[in-house]
Protein backbone atom coordinates (compact mmCIF):
# COMPACT_ATOMS: atom_id res chain seq x y z
CA UNK A 1 0.00 0.00 0.00
CA UNK A 2 1.52 3.30 -0.93
CA UNK A 3 1.10 5.98 1.78
CA UNK A 4 1.58 9.38 1.27
CA UNK A 5 2.94 11.60 3.76
CA UNK A 6 -0.52 13.48 3.82
CA UNK A 7 -2.71 10.44 4.46
CA UNK A 8 -0.02 8.79 7.25
CA UNK A 9 -0.64 12.51 9.10
CA UNK A 10 -4.37 11.99 9.10
CA UNK A 11 -4.52 8.83 9.98
CA UNK A 12 -2.41 9.86 12.96
CA UNK A 13 -4.06 12.39 13.88
CA UNK A 14 -7.55 10.39 13.76
CA UNK A 15 -6.39 7.64 15.07
CA UNK A 16 -5.09 9.68 17.88
CA UNK A 17 -8.21 11.42 18.89
CA UNK A 18 -10.02 9.97 21.74
CA UNK A 19 -13.02 7.88 20.62
CA UNK A 20 -16.05 9.47 23.45
CA UNK A 21 -18.64 7.03 22.22
CA UNK A 22 -20.23 5.90 25.10
CA UNK A 23 -19.44 8.71 27.29
CA UNK A 24 -21.06 11.97 28.58
CA UNK A 25 -18.77 13.73 26.91
CA UNK A 26 -18.26 15.47 23.63
CA UNK A 27 -14.98 16.68 22.31
CA UNK A 28 -14.68 20.31 21.29
CA UNK A 29 -10.49 20.99 21.15
CA UNK A 30 -6.94 19.95 22.22
CA UNK A 31 -5.63 21.96 25.06
CA UNK A 32 -2.10 20.37 25.28
CA UNK A 33 -0.10 17.62 25.31
CA UNK A 34 2.23 16.05 28.42
CA UNK A 35 2.44 13.98 31.13
CA UNK A 36 1.84 10.67 29.24
CA UNK A 37 -1.11 12.07 27.87
CA UNK A 38 -2.82 14.73 25.73
CA UNK A 39 -5.19 17.17 27.36
CA UNK A 40 -8.67 18.07 25.58
CA UNK A 41 -11.39 20.24 25.99
CA UNK A 42 -14.86 18.90 25.95
CA UNK A 43 -18.14 19.00 27.04
CA UNK A 44 -20.33 17.56 29.85
CA UNK A 45 -23.61 16.97 28.27
CA UNK A 46 -25.14 16.05 31.34
CA UNK A 47 -24.27 18.47 33.66
CA UNK A 48 -23.58 21.47 30.69
CA UNK A 49 -20.79 22.69 31.83
CA UNK A 50 -16.86 22.50 30.29
CA UNK A 51 -13.93 20.09 31.41
CA UNK A 52 -10.68 19.01 30.89
CA UNK A 53 -10.20 15.62 29.33
CA UNK A 54 -7.01 14.11 29.94
CA UNK A 55 -6.45 10.61 27.59
CA UNK A 56 -3.76 8.87 28.53
CA UNK A 57 -0.93 7.75 25.86
CA UNK A 58 -0.96 4.24 27.33
CA UNK A 59 -3.26 2.27 29.33
CA UNK A 60 -2.27 3.67 32.23
CA UNK A 61 -5.88 3.82 34.92
CA UNK A 62 -3.28 4.73 38.15
CA UNK A 63 -2.90 8.55 37.73
CA UNK A 64 -6.48 9.08 37.64
CA UNK A 65 -7.42 7.05 41.07
CA UNK A 66 -3.82 8.62 41.88
CA UNK A 67 -5.36 12.45 41.72
CA UNK A 68 -8.81 11.77 42.84
CA UNK A 69 -7.11 10.66 46.28
CA UNK A 70 -5.66 14.76 46.61
CA UNK A 71 -8.23 17.37 47.37
CA UNK A 72 -6.50 20.72 48.18
CA UNK A 73 -7.14 24.10 47.16
CA UNK A 74 -4.09 23.79 44.42
CA UNK A 75 -4.94 20.39 43.10
CA UNK A 76 -7.16 20.41 39.73
CA UNK A 77 -10.07 18.49 41.16
CA UNK A 78 -11.30 14.73 39.36
CA UNK A 79 -14.86 14.36 38.07
CA UNK A 80 -14.44 11.16 36.74
CA UNK A 81 -11.73 8.80 35.86
CA UNK A 82 -12.83 5.76 33.32
CA UNK A 83 -11.35 3.94 29.99
CA UNK A 84 -12.66 4.94 26.31
CA UNK A 85 -13.21 2.23 24.35
CA UNK A 86 -9.88 1.65 22.47
CA UNK A 87 -8.54 0.88 25.90
CA UNK A 88 -7.19 3.85 27.18
CA UNK A 89 -7.64 5.31 30.36
CA UNK A 90 -9.45 8.86 30.92
CA UNK A 91 -10.00 11.34 33.31
CA UNK A 92 -12.05 14.82 33.75
CA UNK A 93 -10.81 17.46 35.53
CA UNK A 94 -12.06 21.10 36.38
CA UNK A 95 -11.07 23.09 32.97
CA UNK A 96 -9.55 25.58 34.65
CA UNK A 97 -8.98 29.29 32.55
CA UNK A 98 -6.19 31.19 33.35
CA UNK A 99 -2.48 31.25 32.63
CA UNK A 100 0.18 28.70 32.94
CA UNK A 101 3.40 29.93 35.24
CA UNK A 102 5.79 31.00 32.45
CA UNK A 103 3.23 33.17 30.79
CA UNK A 104 1.73 34.70 34.28
CA UNK A 105 5.73 35.90 34.95
CA UNK A 106 6.13 37.26 31.20
CA UNK A 107 2.87 39.69 32.35
CA UNK A 108 5.47 41.02 34.98
CA UNK A 109 3.96 40.20 38.52
CA UNK A 110 5.78 41.63 41.82
CA UNK A 111 7.87 39.77 43.59
CA UNK A 112 5.63 39.06 46.21
CA UNK A 113 3.27 37.57 43.81
CA UNK A 114 5.45 35.37 42.45
CA UNK A 115 6.60 34.15 45.55
CA UNK A 116 2.81 33.50 46.24
CA UNK A 117 2.38 30.98 43.81
CA UNK A 118 5.75 29.26 44.55
CA UNK A 119 4.24 28.85 48.08
CA UNK A 120 0.78 27.64 46.67
CA UNK A 121 2.84 25.34 45.19
CA UNK A 122 4.71 24.12 47.93
CA UNK A 123 1.78 23.50 49.73
CA UNK A 124 -0.26 21.36 47.53
CA UNK A 125 3.22 19.55 46.96
CA UNK A 126 4.14 19.00 51.19
CA UNK A 127 0.04 17.77 51.04
CA UNK A 128 0.62 15.16 48.23
CA UNK A 129 3.92 13.75 49.43
CA UNK A 130 2.26 13.29 53.06
CA UNK A 131 -0.08 11.39 51.14
CA UNK A 132 2.68 9.32 49.22
CA UNK A 133 2.34 11.14 46.24
CA UNK A 134 5.16 12.54 43.93
CA UNK A 135 4.63 15.35 41.19
CA UNK A 136 7.50 13.97 38.99
CA UNK A 137 7.20 16.59 36.27
CA UNK A 138 6.74 20.06 38.39
CA UNK A 139 7.68 22.61 35.38
CA UNK A 140 6.00 26.40 34.84
CA UNK A 141 3.67 24.95 32.27
CA UNK A 142 2.22 22.89 34.44
CA UNK A 143 1.19 25.29 37.13
CA UNK A 144 -1.58 27.38 36.45
CA UNK A 145 -2.71 30.79 37.80
CA UNK A 146 -6.25 31.47 37.62
CA UNK A 147 -7.75 34.56 36.93
CA UNK A 148 -8.80 35.26 40.53
CA UNK A 149 -5.16 34.37 41.46
CA UNK A 150 -6.10 31.08 42.12
CA UNK A 151 -2.85 28.52 42.00
CA UNK A 152 -3.45 24.68 40.62
CA UNK A 153 -0.74 22.15 40.29
CA UNK A 154 -1.48 19.99 37.35
CA UNK A 155 -0.09 16.78 35.90
CA UNK A 156 0.38 14.80 39.18
CA UNK A 157 2.96 11.71 37.65
CA UNK A 158 3.23 8.26 37.38
CA UNK A 159 6.16 5.76 37.28
CA UNK A 160 7.00 6.30 33.53
CA UNK A 161 7.42 9.91 33.35
CA UNK A 162 10.81 11.07 33.02
CA UNK A 163 10.57 14.87 33.99
CA UNK A 164 11.64 18.12 32.01
CA UNK A 165 15.28 17.94 31.62
CA UNK A 166 16.05 21.83 33.33
CA UNK A 167 13.27 21.15 35.88
CA UNK A 168 13.90 16.96 36.70
CA UNK A 169 16.51 16.15 39.60
CA UNK A 170 19.79 14.49 38.19
CA UNK A 171 19.53 11.43 40.08
CA UNK A 172 18.36 8.65 38.19
CA UNK A 173 15.72 7.17 40.93
CA UNK A 174 13.18 9.65 41.87
CA UNK A 175 11.83 9.93 44.86
CA UNK A 176 10.13 13.31 47.29
CA UNK A 177 13.57 15.03 47.31
CA UNK A 178 13.55 15.19 43.51
CA UNK A 179 10.27 17.34 43.79
CA UNK A 180 11.78 19.66 46.16
CA UNK A 181 15.04 19.95 43.26
CA UNK A 182 12.08 20.36 40.61
CA UNK A 183 10.41 23.34 43.19
CA UNK A 184 13.82 24.48 43.83
CA UNK A 185 14.15 25.14 39.80
CA UNK A 186 10.75 26.49 39.43
CA UNK A 187 11.66 29.18 42.39
CA UNK A 188 14.44 30.00 40.36
CA UNK A 189 12.49 29.87 37.48
CA UNK A 190 10.40 32.72 38.64
CA UNK A 191 13.09 35.59 39.87
CA UNK A 192 13.08 38.70 38.55
CA UNK A 193 16.83 39.73 37.56
CA UNK A 194 18.25 40.86 39.54
CA UNK A 195 17.26 37.95 42.25
CA UNK A 196 17.58 38.65 46.33
CA UNK A 197 19.99 36.53 47.24
CA UNK A 198 18.68 35.14 49.81
CA UNK A 199 16.24 33.82 47.45
CA UNK A 200 18.65 32.38 44.74
CA UNK A 201 20.22 30.80 47.80
CA UNK A 202 17.36 29.06 48.89
CA UNK A 203 16.31 27.87 44.92
CA UNK A 204 20.39 26.54 44.84
CA UNK A 205 20.01 24.84 48.34
CA UNK A 206 17.02 23.30 46.92
CA UNK A 207 18.62 21.89 43.59
CA UNK A 208 21.84 20.53 45.29
CA UNK A 209 22.88 17.61 43.45
CA UNK A 210 22.77 15.69 46.23
CA UNK A 211 19.62 14.60 47.83
CA UNK A 212 20.38 14.89 50.84
CA UNK A 213 21.67 18.22 51.17
CA UNK A 214 18.21 19.27 50.03
CA UNK A 215 16.03 20.73 52.11
CA UNK A 216 14.17 17.58 53.60
CA UNK A 217 10.81 18.60 52.79
CA UNK A 218 8.53 21.21 50.91
CA UNK A 219 7.28 22.54 53.90
CA UNK A 220 11.27 24.00 55.41
CA UNK A 221 11.59 25.16 51.76
CA UNK A 222 8.25 27.10 52.31
CA UNK A 223 9.37 28.16 55.93
CA UNK A 224 13.19 29.89 54.44
CA UNK A 225 10.93 31.42 51.74
CA UNK A 226 8.42 33.03 54.77
CA UNK A 227 11.72 33.59 56.95
CA UNK A 228 12.92 36.15 54.22
CA UNK A 229 9.57 37.59 53.14
CA UNK A 230 9.77 38.36 56.75
CA UNK A 231 12.94 39.84 56.46
CA UNK A 232 14.52 37.08 59.01
CA UNK A 233 17.98 35.29 57.99
CA UNK A 234 17.26 32.35 55.75
CA UNK A 235 18.55 28.71 56.16
CA UNK A 236 19.99 28.58 53.07
CA UNK A 237 22.42 31.34 53.42
CA UNK A 238 25.44 32.42 55.39
CA UNK A 239 25.16 36.02 54.47
CA UNK A 240 27.96 39.11 54.35
CA UNK A 241 28.01 41.48 57.73
CA UNK A 242 27.07 44.22 55.87
CA UNK A 243 24.20 42.49 54.49
CA UNK A 244 22.93 41.47 57.94
CA UNK A 245 23.40 44.63 59.28
CA UNK A 246 21.27 45.95 56.11
CA UNK A 247 18.64 43.62 56.73
CA UNK A 248 18.28 44.70 60.31
CA UNK A 249 18.30 48.10 59.11
CA UNK A 250 15.34 47.49 56.97
CA UNK A 251 13.64 45.34 59.49
CA UNK A 252 14.06 47.67 62.17
CA UNK A 253 13.62 50.84 60.11
CA UNK A 254 11.13 52.60 62.82
CA UNK A 255 13.01 52.15 65.25
CA UNK A 256 16.36 53.02 64.11
CA UNK A 257 14.50 56.37 62.97
CA UNK A 258 13.49 56.93 66.27
CA UNK A 259 16.63 56.53 67.87
CA UNK A 260 18.07 58.85 65.12
CA UNK A 261 15.70 61.36 65.68
CA UNK A 262 16.29 60.96 69.74
CA UNK A 263 19.70 61.15 69.31
CA UNK A 264 19.35 64.24 67.41
CA UNK A 265 17.45 66.03 69.49
CA UNK A 266 19.65 65.16 72.56
CA UNK A 267 22.68 66.52 70.59
CA UNK A 268 20.81 69.85 69.71
CA UNK A 269 19.87 70.14 73.63
CA UNK A 270 23.17 69.44 74.43
CA UNK A 271 24.86 71.82 71.10
CA UNK A 272 22.50 74.84 72.87
CA UNK A 273 22.95 74.71 75.96
CA UNK A 274 26.80 75.00 75.36
CA UNK A 275 26.65 78.01 73.68
CA UNK B 1 17.50 7.82 -10.17
CA UNK B 2 16.40 4.04 -10.08
CA UNK B 3 12.78 3.08 -8.91
CA UNK B 4 13.86 2.31 -5.28
CA UNK B 5 12.81 -1.76 -4.31
CA UNK B 6 9.42 -3.23 -3.87
CA UNK B 7 11.52 -5.76 -1.26
CA UNK B 8 10.39 -5.96 1.61
CA UNK B 9 6.99 -5.01 1.39
CA UNK B 10 3.82 -5.15 3.63
CA UNK B 11 3.04 -8.63 4.94
CA UNK B 12 -0.32 -9.91 4.87
CA UNK B 13 -0.21 -12.02 8.19
CA UNK B 14 -2.71 -10.89 11.01
CA UNK B 15 -1.22 -10.67 14.20
CA UNK B 16 -2.23 -11.98 17.15
CA UNK B 17 -1.17 -10.05 20.88
CA UNK B 18 2.68 -9.77 20.47
CA UNK B 19 5.16 -10.82 22.43
CA UNK B 20 8.25 -7.98 23.26
CA UNK B 21 11.14 -8.41 21.60
CA UNK B 22 12.42 -9.52 24.84
CA UNK B 23 9.69 -11.41 26.18
CA UNK B 24 10.00 -13.44 22.74
CA UNK B 25 13.37 -13.86 23.62
CA UNK B 26 12.83 -15.48 26.88
CA UNK B 27 10.01 -17.40 25.00
CA UNK B 28 12.26 -19.65 22.70
CA UNK B 29 10.89 -18.18 19.75
CA UNK B 30 14.00 -15.62 19.56
CA UNK B 31 15.59 -14.46 17.38
CA UNK B 32 13.69 -16.01 14.14
CA UNK B 33 10.57 -14.85 14.90
CA UNK B 34 11.59 -11.88 16.44
CA UNK B 35 14.30 -11.13 13.42
CA UNK B 36 11.03 -12.01 10.87
CA UNK B 37 9.09 -9.08 12.77
CA UNK B 38 11.96 -6.56 13.09
CA UNK B 39 12.24 -7.01 9.30
CA UNK B 40 9.00 -6.36 8.23
CA UNK B 41 9.03 -2.88 9.74
CA UNK B 42 12.56 -2.02 9.44
CA UNK B 43 13.48 -3.42 6.09
CA UNK B 44 12.08 -0.50 3.92
CA UNK B 45 13.51 2.27 6.41
CA UNK B 46 16.89 0.80 6.67
CA UNK B 47 17.21 0.32 3.04
CA UNK B 48 15.92 4.12 2.18
CA UNK B 49 18.56 5.15 5.27
CA UNK B 50 21.70 3.56 3.43
CA UNK B 51 20.80 4.82 0.32
CA UNK B 52 19.96 8.50 1.63
CA UNK B 53 23.31 7.98 3.79
CA UNK B 54 25.80 6.72 1.69
CA UNK B 55 24.29 7.27 -2.03
CA UNK B 56 23.82 3.77 -2.81
CA UNK B 57 22.32 2.65 -5.67
CA UNK B 58 18.93 0.11 -5.42
CA UNK B 59 20.81 -2.90 -5.68
CA UNK B 60 23.81 -2.24 -3.91
CA UNK B 61 21.58 -0.73 -0.95
CA UNK B 62 19.38 -3.68 -1.20
CA UNK B 63 22.22 -6.24 -0.73
CA UNK B 64 23.59 -3.63 2.11
CA UNK B 65 20.30 -3.93 3.73
CA UNK B 66 19.89 -7.90 3.57
CA UNK B 67 23.36 -8.31 4.74
CA UNK B 68 22.64 -6.20 7.55
CA UNK B 69 19.55 -8.68 8.62
CA UNK B 70 21.24 -11.57 8.22
CA UNK B 71 24.68 -10.27 9.99
CA UNK B 72 22.41 -9.02 12.49
CA UNK B 73 21.54 -13.32 13.01
CA UNK B 74 24.65 -14.35 12.70
CA UNK B 75 26.00 -11.51 15.56
CA UNK B 76 23.21 -11.80 18.48
CA UNK B 77 22.41 -8.16 17.62
CA UNK B 78 19.08 -8.69 19.59
CA UNK B 79 21.05 -10.39 22.48
CA UNK B 80 23.41 -7.07 23.02
CA UNK B 81 20.71 -4.42 22.78
CA UNK B 82 20.05 -2.26 26.09
CA UNK B 83 16.53 -1.17 26.55
CA UNK B 84 18.32 1.17 29.48
CA UNK B 85 20.23 3.19 26.54
CA UNK B 86 18.39 3.51 23.95
CA UNK B 87 14.81 2.91 22.44
CA UNK B 88 15.43 -0.02 19.73
CA UNK B 89 14.52 2.33 16.38
CA UNK B 90 17.66 3.93 18.08
CA UNK B 91 19.76 0.79 18.67
CA UNK B 92 19.11 -0.31 15.00
CA UNK B 93 19.24 2.78 13.30
CA UNK B 94 22.92 3.20 14.88
CA UNK B 95 23.77 -0.44 14.30
CA UNK B 96 22.85 0.15 10.64
CA UNK B 97 25.04 3.23 10.34
CA UNK B 98 28.30 1.56 11.82
CA UNK B 99 27.34 -1.72 9.49
CA UNK B 100 27.48 0.30 5.90
CA UNK B 101 29.86 2.46 7.05
CA UNK B 102 32.25 -0.98 7.57
CA UNK B 103 31.09 -2.31 4.72
CA UNK B 104 31.83 0.62 2.74
CA UNK B 105 35.48 0.96 4.27
CA UNK B 106 36.04 -2.67 3.58
CA UNK B 107 34.58 -2.01 -0.44
CA UNK B 108 36.94 1.21 -0.32
CA UNK B 109 40.29 -1.08 0.77
CA UNK B 110 39.62 -3.63 -1.48
CA UNK B 111 39.87 -1.19 -3.90
CA UNK B 112 43.18 -0.01 -2.93
CA UNK B 113 41.60 3.41 -1.98
CA UNK B 114 39.45 4.13 -4.75
CA UNK B 115 37.41 6.76 -3.88
CA UNK B 116 33.67 6.26 -3.33
CA UNK B 117 30.83 6.05 -5.19
CA UNK B 118 27.96 8.80 -4.37
CA UNK B 119 25.68 8.15 -6.68
CA UNK B 120 22.99 11.55 -7.04
CA UNK B 121 19.96 10.78 -4.55
CA UNK B 122 16.42 11.96 -4.47
CA UNK B 123 17.57 15.66 -4.11
CA UNK B 124 14.28 16.80 -3.06
CA UNK B 125 15.06 14.29 0.11
CA UNK B 126 18.42 15.82 0.33
CA UNK B 127 17.54 19.24 0.22
CA UNK B 128 14.61 19.16 2.97
CA UNK B 129 15.59 16.00 4.72
CA UNK B 130 18.26 13.96 7.02
CA UNK B 131 19.11 10.43 6.46
CA UNK B 132 17.94 10.06 10.00
CA UNK B 133 14.89 12.03 9.10
CA UNK B 134 14.03 9.81 5.98
CA UNK B 135 14.29 7.01 7.94
CA UNK B 136 11.86 7.74 10.89
CA UNK B 137 9.26 9.01 8.17
CA UNK B 138 10.05 5.58 5.96
CA UNK B 139 9.42 3.84 9.76
CA UNK B 140 6.19 5.55 10.20
CA UNK B 141 5.25 4.76 6.74
CA UNK B 142 6.04 1.33 6.93
CA UNK B 143 4.48 0.90 10.43
CA UNK B 144 0.86 1.99 9.15
CA UNK B 145 1.38 0.04 5.76
CA UNK B 146 2.03 -3.17 7.99
CA UNK B 147 -0.87 -1.91 10.56
CA UNK B 148 -3.38 -1.11 7.56
CA UNK B 149 -2.87 -4.45 6.11
CA UNK B 150 -3.94 -6.53 9.74
CA UNK B 151 -6.55 -3.64 9.62
CA UNK B 152 -8.15 -5.33 5.97
CA UNK B 153 -7.18 -8.49 6.77
CA UNK B 154 -8.97 -8.60 10.26
CA UNK B 155 -12.16 -6.92 7.85
CA UNK B 156 -12.26 -9.65 5.76
CA UNK B 157 -11.89 -12.28 8.15
CA UNK B 158 -14.67 -10.75 10.76
CA UNK B 159 -17.10 -9.91 7.45
CA UNK B 160 -16.85 -6.27 8.21
CA UNK B 161 -16.05 -5.68 4.21
CA UNK B 162 -18.27 -2.17 4.40
CA UNK B 163 -16.45 -0.94 7.66
CA UNK B 164 -12.92 -0.84 5.67
CA UNK B 165 -14.29 0.40 2.71
CA UNK B 166 -15.92 3.46 4.15
CA UNK B 167 -12.71 3.90 6.14
CA UNK B 168 -10.76 3.29 3.30
CA UNK B 169 -12.61 5.99 1.11
CA UNK B 170 -12.19 8.31 3.65
CA UNK B 171 -9.45 7.95 5.32
CA UNK B 172 -7.44 6.89 3.01
CA UNK B 173 -8.00 8.65 0.21
CA UNK B 174 -4.93 11.05 -1.07
CA UNK B 175 -6.64 13.91 -3.21
CA UNK B 176 -10.50 14.98 -1.82
CA UNK B 177 -12.42 13.20 0.98
CA UNK B 178 -16.05 12.03 -0.08
CA UNK B 179 -18.65 13.47 2.17
CA UNK B 180 -20.15 11.17 4.99
CA UNK B 181 -23.75 11.49 2.97
CA UNK B 182 -21.91 10.66 0.01
CA UNK B 183 -20.48 7.35 1.44
CA UNK B 184 -23.63 6.69 2.96
CA UNK B 185 -25.70 6.67 0.27
CA UNK B 186 -23.79 4.62 -1.66
CA UNK B 187 -23.28 1.68 1.13
CA UNK B 188 -27.10 2.22 1.68
CA UNK B 189 -26.69 2.72 5.93
CA UNK B 190 -27.02 6.11 7.81
CA UNK B 191 -25.44 9.13 8.29
CA UNK B 192 -24.74 7.96 11.78
CA UNK B 193 -23.06 4.24 10.43
CA UNK B 194 -20.55 5.94 8.80
CA UNK B 195 -19.61 8.09 11.93
CA UNK B 196 -19.66 4.83 14.00
CA UNK B 197 -17.95 2.63 11.16
CA UNK B 198 -14.66 5.65 10.31
CA UNK B 199 -14.84 5.18 14.46
CA UNK B 200 -14.30 1.87 14.42
CA UNK B 201 -12.13 1.47 12.05
CA UNK B 202 -9.79 3.80 13.55
CA UNK B 203 -10.11 2.40 16.33
CA UNK B 204 -8.93 -0.84 14.89
CA UNK B 205 -6.12 0.96 12.85
CA UNK B 206 -4.33 2.48 16.26
CA UNK B 207 -5.02 -0.87 18.13
CA UNK B 208 -3.08 -2.80 15.00
CA UNK B 209 -0.55 -0.17 14.99
CA UNK B 210 0.10 -0.52 18.96
CA UNK B 211 0.18 -4.23 18.21
CA UNK B 212 2.96 -4.07 15.72
CA UNK B 213 4.99 -1.79 18.24
CA UNK B 214 4.58 -4.08 20.80
CA UNK B 215 6.06 -7.04 18.72
CA UNK B 216 9.27 -4.50 17.62
CA UNK B 217 9.85 -2.61 21.51
CA UNK B 218 11.79 -4.17 24.46
CA UNK B 219 9.06 -4.21 26.71
CA UNK B 220 6.06 -1.58 28.76
CA UNK B 221 8.40 0.92 28.84
CA UNK B 222 10.09 1.08 25.18
CA UNK B 223 6.31 0.56 24.26
CA UNK B 224 5.22 3.79 25.93
CA UNK B 225 7.69 5.71 24.66
CA UNK B 226 7.49 4.87 21.11
CA UNK B 227 3.58 5.15 21.73
CA UNK B 228 3.74 8.62 22.97
CA UNK B 229 6.70 9.75 19.87
CA UNK B 230 3.86 8.38 17.41
CA UNK B 231 0.67 9.35 18.69
CA UNK B 232 1.85 12.91 20.25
Amino acid sequence: MDLSDAVIDHLRHVAALPDLTGTRYELESEIGRGGMGVVYRARDRQLDRPVALKVMDAVLAGEAQLIARLEHPSIVPVYEAGMLPDGRAFYAMKLVSGASLDRFIASGPTLSERLRVIRRVGEALAFAHARGVMHRDLKPQNVMVGEFGEVYVMDWGVEAVAGTPAFRAPEATLDRRSDIYSLGALLRSVLPVPAPPALLAIAAKAMRTDPAARYPDARALLADIERFQDGLAVEAWSEPLWHRVRRFGSRNAVLLWLLAAYAGVKFLLFFFRNI
Amino acid sequence: MDPDTTMGGPHGRFPATQLSLLEAAGSGVFPNEALERVSALYWKPVYRFIRAKFGKSNEDAKDLTQGFFATALERDFFGRFDPAKASFRAYLRMAVERFAANEQASAGRLKRGGSIEFEPVDEQAVATESPEEIFEREWRRQLFALALDDLRGYCVASGKGSQFDIFAAYDLSADGRPSYADLAAKHSIAETAVTNYLAWARRMLRHFVNERLRGVTAGERDLRDEMRWLWT
